[in-house]
């Protein structure tokens, strides 16, 4: 049994990088008696709930794992273990967040959560969908990719405009170091026809990206992670190719207190997103009232 | 939790009432009592000095005990010291006196290991756990049965079959002796000479030990005839349930409708999304947890208490409410009562029938699965 | 280095403590048609007056202090009451203006509370009824909330509002994050209390199942049906306690001008 308590560590923002209007990306250093090696390693697609006492906390996403960066572990310059969360300001939590900057400390409880399936990677074409601020909690795959042995990686995102494509800097060398084939979508075009890297952005929806993509049904894994109704058609267009539903696998986002599967605010069904999620098979999920998918 | 080693419930006797009562005020010395007061329907636990304070022909209460002793409506969990700025430790509660719950009916014994599972699984919650710890149940089977009682259709009573995770189990034995049959209900000495008696089982090595360290009287073993008495008893009983349900069939029918009209109609025109329903349910578990800072900037608590999935706010996040919809916020609490058993292995509901009984307009979960089966 | 930490350095360093604060945060308190029961709960705060003085300075308080100017500006303003004159119209969207966060205080001003009876008759009844030959002296208006006029950052609700929420309210300007007010029924309230249930036991009208919490359930706990002095709750569904209320023998018109036309006539802000 896992201690269900309630007491957050402290931790310190050692880098913020703002990623697109109301993104910010926050590198984090653990203080204190708070450890990367006393907290256990966390995995791509799990959640700390991050906060600060008098605010409150909300679930955040690893986009930045020491584990994430190839094989290499992310660090710092003094060589310290670092990792990072992408952030909307968007609630009461992130809106207070959002006002830190380099050198404040937060406090954060976690990992908490099941993340995405790596383990049925290998081999198949590992295809990421992603909307908005979902590709945050693919980050971590992404940039360990081609550790997993998929045979190959496509990544298609889509954004609200083009000023909204979070990780800007990064297609391009994720296109060229991790031979990671990049689709872009917006849905209102603006100035920006491409991005470095030679990258088109498309517009319309993401749907579009994903109709013309050649899958072979049985050898394809799908991690998806955007609003719910946008991972819907994306579930249904690949189920359209031949997909079955455990092999597509979703990242849901719900009320959460706990963290622990106590509060039961998270709960979809007979499950708790934050201990049986927030990665869930779209089968398991599939069907269950108040969900979009 | 309580029993945890595999204790086996073979000691069984049969008890006089009086000295029931002297081992109770005896286990009084080392644990607060609690135990049923005002009787009836609308009975309350509460703190007791003697045996006799309590009254053990009660039918139900409205707060159910164990969610009340256990996990209490609010809770102070965690405080932050700004100007240190860092966390204290864990409340441990130091002062927490032993409780001993007595006459819990089954179907609240059965809500306690129902919370176990939630607050001792993956996760261990050290407010619960510690409580857990330190409390000594006494249940008591049942002498009668309410008209929405539905303990029957998911195992949870009349008779307690768990066989530990409490410690010691009663049963009223009436009618005893006579050829009569089972007596309709009613309390006190019949009979038997007037003599009140129970058979008291044990299920716990704590209860061992501390009915053999301070019941002055044993009892004697129960006979052969006495048993089978018993198991006469339940059967009268299990026939007098007013309430029907094929509880088998309702796990996951009710997932396959859940936009049914039964649903919808009940939300408009009965539900007040008041939340009584979640607040008197003994296995309704969730809670909110907020920070309460004080005006002098010198403290942070950590708060946290029973909330409910008829809350409108219950499911919000920024930009969107996942049960915006009133049907929506009745259905979470239906379907997880009746249809999500897969959630902890087994039934969330233990058929006490308080939601039904405390709900203003006393909507009835079995009646709206039912209308959704047809 | 700690938000708070940073938020002390610069409130205690930067000036000595015997002169003025001016890091302390401006709150002004204003009061429209109204019985003033929400100031009054303001100046007895009883778990938090002490602190509340030593982190907010009331620039403008009449029922406290004659000193102080309305003209702002302000951190904080509450406010409370209802509309019901045109120079308050004024006045309102003159205080929106001088203040960063605006919060309306109590049932009058969010829901229309008392003032709002008066909504239920033509404003030439209402105003002949009360003050008969000297009608021309008037210049009333129908009565609306303050979230009619301008925008309402949050709703303190109550009559009076309960410590809870003002706290909340409170602390909420202090950290610079947004309020977390209560949303639930009374019913919760009465239920964690482990309350005897008027409704069901005594055949009592209680208006708890649909009303805003934050009171602590304080009449039912004395054996008396809820008004629901707070407001409704979002999504109170009126017409299921009504059809309750039927049931137990009360008329048609009981139900309308008893019970549901006190605190609610107006609906709810906009907010």
């Amino acid at each position: 049994m896992i201690n269900g308590s309630l007491a957050p560590v402290k931790a310190v923002i050692t880098d913020v990088r703002q990623e697109s209007p109301g993104v910010k990306t926050f590198t984090i250093e653990p203080a204190g008696t708070f450890t990367m090696e006393t907290h256990p390693m966390a995995k791509p697609g799990q959640f700390n709930m991050l906060g600060y006492p008098g605010v409150g906390e909300a679930p955040i996403s690893f986009s930045v794992l020491p584990s994430g960066e190839g094989k290499k572990n992310k660090k710092d310059k003094k060589g310290k273990k670092i990792f990072g969360h992408t952030v909307r300001t968007a609630g009461r939590v992130t809106g207070f967040l959002s006002q830190f900057g380099r050198g404040d400390e937060l406090f954060l409880r976690g990992p908490f959560g099941r993340g995405w399936p790596l383990e049925e990677v290998m081999g198949k074409h590992l295809l990421l969908i992603t909307g908005g601020l979902g590709l945050a909690p693919l980050r971590p795959v992404i940039e360990m990719a081609r550790s997993l042995a998929p045979i190959e990686v496509t990544l298609l995102h889509g954004a609200r405009g083009p000023e909204d494509i979070i990780f800007k800097t990064e297609f391009a060398r994720w296109q060229r170091v991790g031979a990671v084939k990049i689709g872009l979508t917006v849905d209102n075009p603006g100035q920006e026809q491409e991005i470095a890297g030679d990258i088109k952005i498309h517009s319309g929806l993401i749907t579009e990206l994903i109709r013309p993509l050649r899958i072979e049904p049985a050898q394809t894994i799908a991690f998806i992670c955007g609003p719910e109704i946008m991972m819907r058609f994306s579930a249904r267009e690949l189920m359209l190719k031949g997909m079955s539903g455990s092999a597509i696998h979703v990242s849901v986002e719900r009320r959460m207190k706990c963290g622990t599967g106590h509060c039961g605010h998270c709960q979809i069904g007979p499950w708790f997103t934050c201990k049986d999620g927030p990665v869930f098979a779209y089968d398991q999920l599939k069907g269950l009232p108040d969900v979009i998918l | 939790m309580t029993g945890a080693s595999a204790f086996q419930k073979d000691y069984k006797t049969i008890i006089p009432v009086e000295a029931l009562a002297r081992f109770v005020e005896r286990l009084g010395e080392q644990y607060t009592l609690t135990g049923p007061v005002g009787g009836g329907l609308t009975a309350r636990f509460e703190d007791v000095s003697s045996f006799s304070q309590m009254d053990l022909d009660y039918q139900s209460t409205m707060l159910p005990p164990g969610k009340k002793y256990l996990f209490e409506p609010v809770q102070e969990v965690l405080s932050f010291d700004i100007s240190e700025g860092r966390f204290l430790e864990d409340h441990k509660d130091p002062q927490m006196r032993k409780r001993a719950l007595i006459g819990l009916h089954p179907c609240d014994v059965n809500a306690i290991l129902y919370l176990d599972k939630v607050f001792l699984g993956q996760y261990t919650d050290p407010f619960y756990r510690i409580r857990r710890e330190n409390i000594f149940t006494i249940a008591l089977n049942c002498k009668s049965v309410t008209d929405l009682c539905f303990c029957h259709l998911v195992g949870a009573g009349p008779y307690l079959k768990a066989r530990s995770g409490y410690d010691i189990l009663l049963t009223e034995l009436r009618g005893l002796l006579t050829d009569s049959g089972v007596d309709s209900g009613g309390s006190g000495a019949d009979m038997d000479g007037g003599e009140k008696k129970f058979l008291l089982e044990l299920a716990s090595e704590k209860a061992r030990d501390l009915f053999h360290a301070l019941s002055p009287d044993k009892g004697k073993p129960p006979e052969e005839k006495d048993l089978a008495k018993i198991k006469e008893m339940e059967a009268a009983l299990l026939k007098t349930f007013k309430k029907n349900l094929d509880m088998e069939a309702v796990q996951n029918a009710l997932l396959a409708r859940p936009d049914h009209h039964a649903l919808k109609e009940t939300a408009d025109s009965r539900c007040l999304s008041c939340s009584n329903c979640v607040m008197v349910c003994p296995t309704c578990f969730c809670h909110d947890v907020r920070d309460e800072t004080d005006l002098a900037l010198s403290r942070v608590k950590k708060i946290r208490r029973w909330d409910a999935c008829q809350d409108i706010s219950f499911a919000r996040v920024h930009g969107g409410n996942f049960r915006a919809q009133r049907y929506a916020r009745l259905r979470q609490f239906v379907f997880h009562k009746l249809d999500y058993d897969t959630q902890f292995g087994m039934k969330a509901t233990v058929g006490c029938g308080r939601c039904i009984r405390w709900c203003p307009t006393g909507i009835d979960l079995t009646e709206i699965a039912k209308a959704m089966m047809e | 280095m700690s938000f708070y930490k940073k938020f002390r350095l610069h409130k205690k360093d930067v000036h000595s403590p015997k002169e003025k604060n001016p890091e302390k945060k401006r709150v002004g308190f204003f009061k429209f048609s109204c019985c003033t029961g929400c100031g009054f709960e303001l100046a007895y705060f009883q778990r938090s007056l002490k602190e509340t003085l030593e982190s907010f300075d009331f620039t403008f308080f009449r029922l406290a202090s004659s000193a102080g100017s309305p003209e702002g500006p302000f951190d904080l303003a509450l406010v409370e009451g209802a509309v019901t004159e045109p120079f308050q119209i004024v006045e309102i969207k003159k205080i929106r203006a001088a203040s960063k966060v605006l919060y309306a205080v109590g049932s009058c001003a969010i829901v229309g509370g008392i003032p709002a009876i008066k909504a239920l008759a033509p404003e030439m009844e209402v105003e002949r009824a009360a003050y008969r030959e000297r009608l021309y002296e008037m210049s009333s208006t129908r009565p609306h909330v303050i979230g009619d006029y301008v925008k309402v950052d949050g709703c303190i609700r109550g009559c009076p509002p309960g410590e809870r929420d003002l706290e909340e309210a409170l602390a909420s300007v202090l950290i610079g994050k947004e309020p977390e007010f209560i949303e639930y029924s009374v019913c919760m309230e009465c239920k964690m209390a482990g309350n005897a249930c008027v409704l069901l036991e005594d055949g009592l009208p209680c208006m708890g199942p649909v009303t805003n919490a934050g009171c602590g359930a304080l009449c039912p706990a004395h054996h008396r049906a809820c008004y629901s002095c707070f407001g409704l709750m979002g999504q109170a569904n009126v017409p299921a306690l009504k059809g309750k209320f039927r049931k137990l023998g009360f008329t048609e018109e009981d139900i309308e001008k008893r019970f549901f036309t006190l605190f609610g006539a107006l609906g709810e802000t906009g907010q």
